[in-house]
């Protein structure tokens, strides 16, 4: 068992738990987008640690990793556009503020 | 056996986390925003420990262009960005405090008891690996790259349109009558 591979997995396992622990408890969409970031890093690291230690010589590893910058770079910008729609309309990007879009 | 390699993947790791920890405790949004960047600074120099020198510098220097950005929105959106008012903007803490240990534990158990296979010691230099996805993202997986691009401008197109100002009813009435 390579110890690099389990403390790199481990790393991606503390960053989804924080990321979690962000996206469940934060009330503004800004923080909450910050969580999801943090648990798309703890993929990011897990696949990289694969790649490396398991398959370094089959190259979709890496791109499986672009994919994954892809989402982060993604989920920004949609998130973004929501929060500006949001601020304008109602002032605020606070969650709890929002219960109406349930309906 | 600890390596030199093993030594700072585990010291750019433990960085990483505490500052994903400290964006969650801090009450200043700009402080708050540096933090997620060093955590990802930092998983980037775990990348380039790991050898991986391509997808380490591209995680830099996408993350700090993503948090820059960031840091500006937080500005203009959070009611205290200076965390001067030290405002609590959490709920339900405790649920979401176990939730995340769980999913710790969780994830630390499958890393530490499943039987990972044989493990590479080496791997090729850096300039081979770029070429090696340059050559897979242009021939074997050209399809899921392009869909990944097409899904950029999808997500470019549909962010402005839902950010842009909506013309209000009185003046598209008033146009219409025009």
């Amino acid at each position: 068992m390579s110890v690099e591979l389990i403390w790199a997995l481990i790393t991606g396992a503390a960053l989804f738990g924080v990321g979690i622990y962000g996206a469940l408890s934060q009330t503004n969409l800004v923080m909450i987008m910050m969580g999801v970031e943090l648990i798309l890093a703890g993929a990011l690291i897990n696949l990289v640690a694969f790649w490396r230690y398991l398959h370094p010589d089959v190259a979709a590893g890496q791109m499986f990793v672009l994919i994954v910058m892809t989402v982060m770079a993604l989920e920004m910008a949609v998130g973004f556009g929501i929060a500006i729609a949001r601020f304008r309309s109602r002032g605020s990007v606070e969650m709890e503020e929002a219960a109406e879009l349930k309906e | 056996m600890i390596t030199a390699q093993a030594i700072f993947i585990g010291f750019f790791g433990v960085a990483a986390v505490w500052f994903g920890i400290v964006v969650f405790r801090t009450f200043s949004m700009v402080r708050s925003a540096i933090a997620l960047l060093f955590s990802q600074t930092a998983l980037g120099a775990m990348f380039l420990t790991m050898e991986v020198e391509f997808l380490g510098v591209l995680q830099i220097m996408m993350m700090a262009t993503e948090m820059s950005i960031m840091a500006f929105f937080m500005v203009m959106f959070m009611m205290d960005p200076g965390g001067m008012g030290k405002m609590d903007m959490t709920h339900q803490k405790r649920l979401s405090m176990i939730t995340g240990i769980v999913s710790f534990c969780a994830a630390v158990a499958i890393a530490v008891f499943v039987d990972w296979g044989p493990i590479a010691v080496t791997v090729i230099d850096s300039a081979a690996q770029t070429k090696a996805l340059g050559l897979e993202l242009l021939g074997r997986s050209m399809l899921i790259f392009e869909t990944a691009g097409i899904t950029i401008l999808t997500a470019m197109i549909a962010a402005t349109a839902v950010a842009i100002k909506p013309i209000p009813l009185k003046k598209q009435i008033k146009d219409k009558a025009k």
